[in-house]
């Protein structure tokens, strides 16, 4: 009685329960003949309809709306509102994510946590520190004295990653300094796959390397053999590594291929900035190169790039932000275009329209990054950060089981621990995320009638069907003398080595059997012939059953 | 005019507005804010699926006692706790399962094996032995009803002061008197009913099995033996569905557990095929959807109603060959009587957490539970779910039980192959089950 009452307490209410008739939109078993499974497939079919059904009214939740920006005159542009009108307009609160923060100690990177709560960045020259920038508390500073070329967070604020002079060194959120990876020699860039617990990193060497976070072994280690590399974006979809590299080509990387699952052409001079789209699910893909260009990629397709311009002041940085906003820094300036216009397809290399621009005066601008569910755009630069508002690049609703940003402690360490429940193997990474649960391909290993199962068919059978059998000598009733000729002559001339015990076996087993089913088909063949011959025939204009006569000769022909 | 707008997270939404509050959370069920939903949820599954093999007791204990096999369990009606136990050196025990101690224990309730035990009401139990005698007890002997013959089961009428005996004839005896008021027995029949037992809702029905292979109904109303079917192999234990009337259950000596509707005898309607051995004893659980098994090869098998294959199996390196088995009435434990003398609790399920479970933990259980089911097709998940560590020798019992019947299929199928088209065709499995059928 005890467990009736629980159930009944941490069932669905019935409003969410799947009831009446089938959605539409169910697919349909008719073609299964064993009811038990039809019955199974349908009703789960029909749930997944209704749960689809259900998310679709979810969204009437939603508390925030996205931000944007719009004007009403035809002729005014948002591009040209600057930032300090921005700031002006939107109060004091949103206003706050407008910074400047002058530092020394050459360009800076900056990265997000996952929650866009927490700030990691790092200056060329070693300076690192990580943040909580929006309440402004700081974990930890430190002076690392040598050339850092990237940072990451791990899994959370509480871990976070440097790419020093010589190795990849992991620290703690109040900067102890935790691992040296030795193995991660020269690195330029580092990411981290969340929900496999990877840490990926790239260096001078051209090695490809994934460390296992949460148990510490190196998982896989690829040779590029395309030189130094310094350009690295993860999809965050499906978690594969995209690398530009030096002779102008993107590589796509999952940690069980040992090579390239994509080897893609992408610039004719070294690759600068690569950048994957997260709010089309991983579809779109931005590089930007050295010859000047910014590309615009399908990553379904990759016959030629969906669009190309060129932005003013050479090599670029590109990323997208969560909803769909490309932010590309060159020159001096910052340029944001806007979704939608950015994957149409167009002849020429004009620009897509601008969104948004804001000058930066300290060149190089060297890292772009949008902070997530939040519209506010950081620059890394040679006098430190930038930090400006992109109305409208940021996702508004957050999912607190996914990436909160308002968690507590007790909730950011239950999240660690859920999360490395549920962590994914290394192996399941692939270009289509969806083959998981999907339905495995047929086996080839299949025979022709699917009574008879593969392990029960007699040896010979199984042999052709896997496509071992020797079929080189098959012997036919229906052979007349000179097709014996042929076999004999085949057979003369057939080279050394052939004649095994086995096959020699297998040809006395095939003789003077009378197989009905070659019998049938044999038949069956025959009687296609003569059909076809007739139907040739008819063509022809000869009626079928047609005998010659003399009157043939008054006959039109056309 | 311009018109702009950033986003901005009110905090008074997002924090809990008194200290102690819990935090609020939200949702976007949008699927790009849940990238690998899917590869999560088969992780998920997996380690739900690891979860319940690495939590799988179901060893519960042994009650001691027996000096000899265990040959007869009978839970008391209307109790949870109480099970009544017979052994072969004639001493009957009334076991208490949740204090696990003896409420009653008669030594030498007959000379010789004890071969029937049943609950005459809550109070007093009905036994019949070897020694020719029916005995009723209330912890002393009430009544003996002395007999003809060594009798081999007993059962009560549901609501009549009516029991019935099986020896080499069926019996009807009335509590009042001492000599049996009806012998129903078949007509032709003439060999030994091992086993006999009232239907617990047609209360009037009966049906018993004997050693000329055979099933056989009888009406106390009409006092005449119904219909009778005779099997290809005996039957060594049956069982009346306590859910649906018309269902029973037969363990079979051709290592399989049959249901038939007794309304169409000519086939069963689910066979049951996993044991290696023997089965010799049967039992269903109240709630009619899941069965216990016993067998000779010293297994436990606990089925899914309706499902043929895959059963729970329990063994243990001390149990030997399980002779009776039963279910408790919250249908939670499982009893097993075996030859060495113990009887065994073990939970019906291997891997349920015993003692108070929050609704938190019940609401997780059952998100498993889903999980699981949801996710059986998939290779991994569905290896562990399916793999158990059974002992050598039941492994190897196995594995030649499946090679040698491979054979005779593959031989029968040769057999056919190389006579005249259509003149013998493949049986079923079920139609070969039942020889001929009798009325």
């Amino acid at each position: 009685m005890d467990n009736l009452i629980a159930k009944a307490k941490t069932s669905l209410p019935k409003s969410l329960r799947a009831g009446g008739p089938p959605p539409a939109d169910a697919r349909s078993f008719g073609h299964i003949p064993n009811k038990k499974l039809r019955t199974h497939l349908t009703r789960h079919s029909a749930q997944a309809a209704h749960a689809k059904a259900l998310v679709k009214d979810a969204e009437l939740l939603l508390e925030t709306d996205a931000g944007g920006m719009e004007v009403e005159g035809e002729m005014d542009r948002t591009w040209r509102i600057t930032q300090d009108e921005i700031v002006k307009e939107v109060g004091l609160e949103a206003a706050r994510g407008r910074k400047e923060m002058v530092l020394d100690g050459g360009p800076y990177r900056s990265r997000y946590t996952r929650n866009g709560r927490h700030m990691a960045i790092v200056g060329l020259k070693g300076h690192v520190a990580t943040f909580d920038w929006q309440t402004g508390t700081m974990h930890s500073e430190l002076q690392l004295k040598e050339t850092c070329r990237d940072i990451t967070f791990l899994q959370d604020h509480s871990h976070y990653a440097v790419a020093q002079s010589k190795y990849v060194f992991i620290y703690d959120r109040d900067g102890v300094e935790l691992h040296r990876l030795k193995a991660h020699v020269e690195p330029t860039r580092l990411e981290f796959l969340p929900f496999h617990w990877l840490l990926a990193t790239i260096g001078n060497t051209g090695h490809l390397k994934y460390q296992d976070t949460s148990t510490g072994q190196l998982v896989a280690d690829h040779r590029t053999k395309l030189g130094a590399c310094t350009t690295m974006a993860q999809n965050a979809h499906n978690a594969v590594i995209h690398l530009g590299h030096q002779n102008g080509t993107v590589t796509l990387w999952t940690p069980n291929l040992p090579h390239p699952a994509v080897k893609l052409l992408a610039h004719l001079g070294p690759v600068c900035s690569v950048s994957v789209d997260p709010s089309s699910g991983g579809r779109y893909m931005s590089t930007a190169g050295e010859d000047g260009s910014v590309k615009v990629w399908d990553c379904r397709n990759w016959k030629g790039a969906v669009r190309t311009w060129n932005p003013r002041g050479g090599s670029a940085e590109v990323q997208w932000s969560q909803r769909g906003y490309l932010a590309v820094a060159s020159g001096g300036s910052v340029n944001v275009y806007s979704r939608r216009s950015i994957y149409q397809a167009f002849p020429g290399t004009p620009p897509p329209p601008l969104y948004l621009t804001h000058p930066i005066p300290h060149r190089p601008l060297q890292s772009v990054r949008f902070c997530p569910y939040q519209d506010i755009l950081t620059i890394g630069h040679a006098h430190g950060l930038s930090s400006i508002l992109v109305p409208g690049s940021g996702e508004p609703n957050f999912d607190s089981a996914e990436a909160d940003p308002f968690e507590n402690r007790k909730a950011r360490r239950e999240r660690e621990v859920k999360s490395l429940l549920d962590k994914i193997q290394p192996d399941m990474i692939t270009l289509d995320p969806e083959f998981v649960g999907s339905l495995a391909p047929e086996s080839k290993l299949t025979t022709g009638d699917t009574d008879v199962p593969f392990a029960r068919l007699p040896r010979l059978n199984r042999l052709k069907v896997s496509g071992k059998a020797d079929e080189t000598e098959e012997v036919s009733d229906a052979e007349d003398t000179g097709k014996t000729q042929d076999r004999e002559e085949r057979e003369k001339r057939k080279m050394r080595g052939k004649g095994k015990s086995l096959k020699r076996y297998l040809r006395k087993q095939r003789k003077n059997v009378i197989d009905p089913k070659a019998v049938a088909i044999r038949a069956k063949l025959e009687k296609d012939r003569n059909e076809r011959k007739k139907a040739r025939e008819a063509a022809k204009g000869i009626a079928a059953d047609h005998k010659p006569s003399a009157l043939d000769r008054f006959k039109r022909t056309l | 005019m311009v018109k702009i707008s950033v986003l901005q997270h009110a905090p008074s939404t997002h924090l809990p507005a008194r200290p102690g509050d819990p935090t609020p959370t939200h949702r976007n069920l949008d699927p790009l804010l849940h990238p690998f939903a899917r590869a999560r949820e088969r992780t998920r599954a997996l380690n739900a699926a690891k979860m319940e093999r690495m939590f799988a007791k179901p060893f519960l204990a042994s009650l001691e006692g027996h000096v000899d096999a265990v040959e007869v369990l009978a839970r008391r009606p209307e109790s949870v706790t109480d099970v009544a136990s017979g052994s072969w050196d004639g001493e009957i025990i009334v076991h208490n399962l949740a204090r696990r101690t003896h409420v009653a224990k008669i030594p030498g309730a007959h000379k010789g094996k004890l071969s029937g035990l049943c609950w005459a009401d809550e109070e007093r139990i009905l036994s019949c032995g070897v020694d020719r005698n029916i005995k009723m007890w209330d912890v002393k002997p009430l009544a003996v009803f002395p007999g003809k013959f060594s009798f081999n089961s007993i059962d009560h009428h549901r609501t009549d002061p009516l029991f019935a005996t099986a020896s080499s004839i069926v019996q009807v005896w009335d509590e009042t008197k001492s000599a049996p008021v009806l012998d129903i027995t078949f007509s032709t029949a003439a060999e030994t009913v091992t086993r006999i037992q009232f239907n617990p809702s047609e209360s009037s029905v009966l049906a018993s099995i004997g050693s000329d292979r055979t099933f056989t109904l009888y009406d106390v109303r009409t006092g005449k033996a119904e219909r009778r079917i005779v099997m290809q192999m005996r039957s060594n234990d049956l069982s009346w569905s306590p859910t649906f009337p018309t269902t029973i259950l037969l363990a079979s000596e051709d290592h399989n557990l049959y249901t038939f509707d007794i309304r169409r005898l000519n086939n069963p309607t689910q066979i049951y095929k996993a044991h290696v051995a023997a089965v010799t004893t049967c039992d269903w659980s109240p709630t009619g959807t899941e069965l216990v098994s016993g067998g000779w090869d010293r297994t436990v098998r606990i089925w899914k109603e309706g499902q043929g294959t895959h059963p729970e199996v329990y063994h243990t390196k001390r149990m030997q060959r399980v002779l009776s088995s039963a279910f408790t009435a919250d249908a939670r434990y499982v009893l097993s009587g075996s030859d060495d003398g113990n009887v065994r609790v073990w939970k019906a399920n291997a891997s349920e957490k015993l003692g108070i479970v929050t609704a938190r933990e019940r609401a997780a259980i059952e998100y498993r539970d889903t999980l699981k089911d949801k996710w059986q097709a998939d290779r991994e998940v569905g290896k562990v779910q399916r793999s158990r560590h059974i002992p050598k020798p039941v492994y190897k019992a196995g594995s030649l039980k499946r090679t040698m019947l491979e054979a005779q299929r593959v031989k029968e199928e040769r057999r056919r192959k190389h006579t005249r088209a259509g003149e013998s065709k493949p049986k079923a499995e079920r139609k070969k089950v039942v020889i001929a059928e009798q009325t």
